[in-house]
């Protein structure tokens, strides 16, 4: 739920409940001070009538005018002064009102009467009523304008609050793009503004620092690893190597190589973020794919692979190694999780590449598969060639999108995103 | 040939110091930045083997030196950096070539003696071993003076071998001289076997002696029997 529907909805529901509470407390005030007057009224009427009555000797009838009704009866008892409320029959009007009537008692030659003076009260509801009108109704209109209000007010005091979440959601650490700061007036807005930029140049360069990190690790490694390469050199110049010192050996040689790969492949996802890799130009890819699969021909015709090539004669404007590094990652993916006499397809058009090749795995986990250090068991690899290749892409903005269609898993790169 | 090392790491330098003086190479090492420019300065040399990084200065500095002085010193890069920049900027200050470390020694050796044929010999170049005979520049392959056919790849690993001779080279070193850095891949060891086997079939039908020989499934050696 929005922030303001949520404010609106408790604005709304206490209002509306406010609006009941008051209307009936005003009604029942204003009733109550209307019967009060018309008490006093009665009273008064009483008071004429005995004066009339103790004057003249006569029960007094009331003028027309006066829309008052008095009824007499003798009675026996004397019966105290009751005010209460009533309903009577209106003769002119033919129809039942609510009325306040006062009875008590008054003495006429010696005989006792009952008198009964009756008001009706329909005239006080109406007053009443206009006045709750003249009263409700500008307070409702004036809480519908204020929702109004709020409305727009409110939709246009979040603007530099939406802004600011589109910047923060176009923020990449990635990108040397700094964070774009919002300009606004509001201090509590400034603020968040404030803290994400100090938040995002300390992310900035922490992330730096990370990278330094890893290049200078990987960097500081490579010495170790040229020495240990060049005592296994050195070794195997010896004459006394037997059958079960060669094989130490080629394990080690494999090892040794396996984390150069390894270091090597660090540094290129270090390199490819900070954009070392810069020297575009205009590339026949249709071309460089041939090219490549020449460079690889010996490892397909090994495994007895089927290569269907689709290319059109497409050029990008890439840079040389970037595209070097794509095209060996897709090549050497391709033919090294493949199986025995497998296919590999490679499709170009001018909007996509698709690497598909058949394989010993089923289909792959498309949320993980280019996550760094992703791969079954069984594979040599360092695992990190798909997440170089995903890397190149963001960089290239190209979309690179993985499918399983049995038995073919398909590397699809979307050049124009 | 001689050669001048230029490495602060002591057991590299000793490793590959060992390698070269193996081969029949007379060789200086320095460890520092100060040494390697005195001999620089002294003595001519054939290659200068340069590491970037030295205690006491910047390898670049010396490949400028070498420069100015006009010395006729071939310089082979060596270096942890792989940055792309820094390979243009040695080879543009005027180095022969640039090795990333790690490095297998044959391969160090075969840059050396690459570097060292193009500067002798202004590019062409014939390796003779007994009744083989190869032009490094051409790319010919002759036995007894009769052309055989080569692939690239092929071709590069006969000159590889022939430039390491007596040399045990691993399958890993032939792997990686040949694929650069896609050779982990898990059959490319596997592949050697297969290419020398093409190699030595080829020699042989064409008259040649198999100078191949197989060490233990580790590697392989090309020597006179």
């Amino acid at each position: 739920m929005r922030l303001f529907s949520r404010y609106n909805r408790v604005l709304f529901l206490v209002s509306c409940v406010g609006l009941i509470i008051i209307g009936l407390l005003f009604y029942r005030t204003l009733s109550y001070y209307l019967a009060q007057q018309m008490d006093d009224q009665l009273e008064e009427e009483l008071m004429e009538v005995k004066q009339y009555t103790a004057g003249k000797n006569n029960l007094y009838q009331p003028n027309s005018f006066e829309e008052l009704i008095i009824q007499y009866k003798k009675t026996a008892e004397n019966n105290s002064k009751i005010i209460a409320d009533t309903v009577f029959y209106n003769d002119e009007k033919h129809r039942m009102e609510s009325a306040r009537y006062l009875q008590s008692t008054i003495t006429l030659k010696g005989e006792q009467y009952k008198v009964t003076i009756i008001a009706s009260k329909v005239e006080n509801e109406e007053q009443i009523k206009s006045i709750l009108k003249v009263i409700i109704l500008p307070v409702l209109a004036l809480l519908v304008i204020l929702l109004l209000v709020n409305r727009f007010m409110i939709r246009s005091l979040w603007n530099p609050f939406k802004q600011l979440l589109i910047n923060i959601k176009a923020f990449n650490v990635n990108q040397d793009v700094p964070f774009k700061p919002v300009k606004t007036s509001i201090k509590e807005f400034s603020d968040l503004n404030n803290a994400f930029v100090d938040l995002s140049s300390k992310v900035k360069s922490d992330y730096k620092e990370i990278k330094l990190f890893t290049e200078n690790a990987s960097h500081e490694m490579m010495t170790p690893l040229a020495v240990i390469n060049s005592k296994l050199d050195t070794m195997l110049q010896s004459n006394l190597l037997g059958r079960e010192e060669s094989e130490l050996l080629t394990d080690m040689y494999k090892a040794t190589s396996r984390l150069t790969k390894l270091n090597q492949s660090l540094l290129m996802l270090v390199k490819i973020d900070n954009n070392l890799l810069n020297d575009q130009e205009d590339i026949l890819i249709s071309k460089a794919i041939e090219e490549k699969l020449l460079h690889f021909q010996e490892l397909i015709l090994k495994r007895k692979l089927t290569i269907h090539l689709h290319l059109e004669p497409t050029t990008l404007f890439i840079s040389q190694q970037l595209l070097e590094i794509l095209l060996n990652n897709l090549f050497s993916n391709a033919i090294r999780h493949n199986i025995e006499k497998g296919t590999i397809n490679i499709s170009l058009t001018a909007t996509q590449l698709i690497f598909s090749n058949t394989s010993t795995n089923d289909g792959l986990d498309e949320a993980k598969i280019f996550e760094r250090f992703y791969k079954d068991t069984t594979s040599e690899g360092t695992g990190l060639g798909l997440s170089i290749l995903k890397q190149i892409c963001n960089r290239l903005q190209y979309d690179l999108k993985y499918t399983y269609d049995k038995p073919l898993h398909h590397f699809i790169i979307q050049f124009n995103k | 040939m001689k050669i001048l090392i230029v490495e602060d790491e002591e057991s590299l330098q000793k490793s590959i110091h060992q390698y070269l003086i193996a081969e029949g190479n007379v060789c200086d090492c320095s460890s520092t930045y100060n040494d390697a420019y005195q001999k620089i300065a002294l003595y001519d040399y054939d290659c200068v083997l340069l590491d970037l990084t030295l205690p006491d200065g910047e390898g670049l500095n010396l490949l400028k030196f070498i420069k100015k002085m006009n010395k006729p010193d071939g310089v082979l890069i060596i270096s942890a950096r792989d940055a792309v920049d820094q390979r243009i900027e040695g080879l543009s200050l005027g180095a022969d070539d640039y090795l990333v470390k790690p490095f297998h020694l044959s391969e160090l050796y075969a840059r050396i003696t690459s570097i060292i044929r193009r500067r002798q010999f202004n590019g062409s170049d014939r390796i003779v071993f007994n009744e083989l005979e190869i032009d490094s520049h051409a790319m010919e392959v002759k036995v007894n003076s009769h052309t055989v056919y080569f692939t690239r790849k092929e071709f590069d690993l006969l000159l590889y071998f022939m430039t390491n001779k007596s040399k045990v080279i691993s399958k890993s070193a032939a792997a990686v001289h040949i694929w650069g850095n896609d050779a982990d891949m898990a059959d490319s060891f596997d592949f050697i076997y297969t290419h020398i086997k093409n190699i030595r079939k080829k020699l042989t039908d064409a008259g040649c002696k198999d100078y191949f020989h197989s060490i233990y499934g580790v590697g392989y050696k090309f020597v006179e029997s």
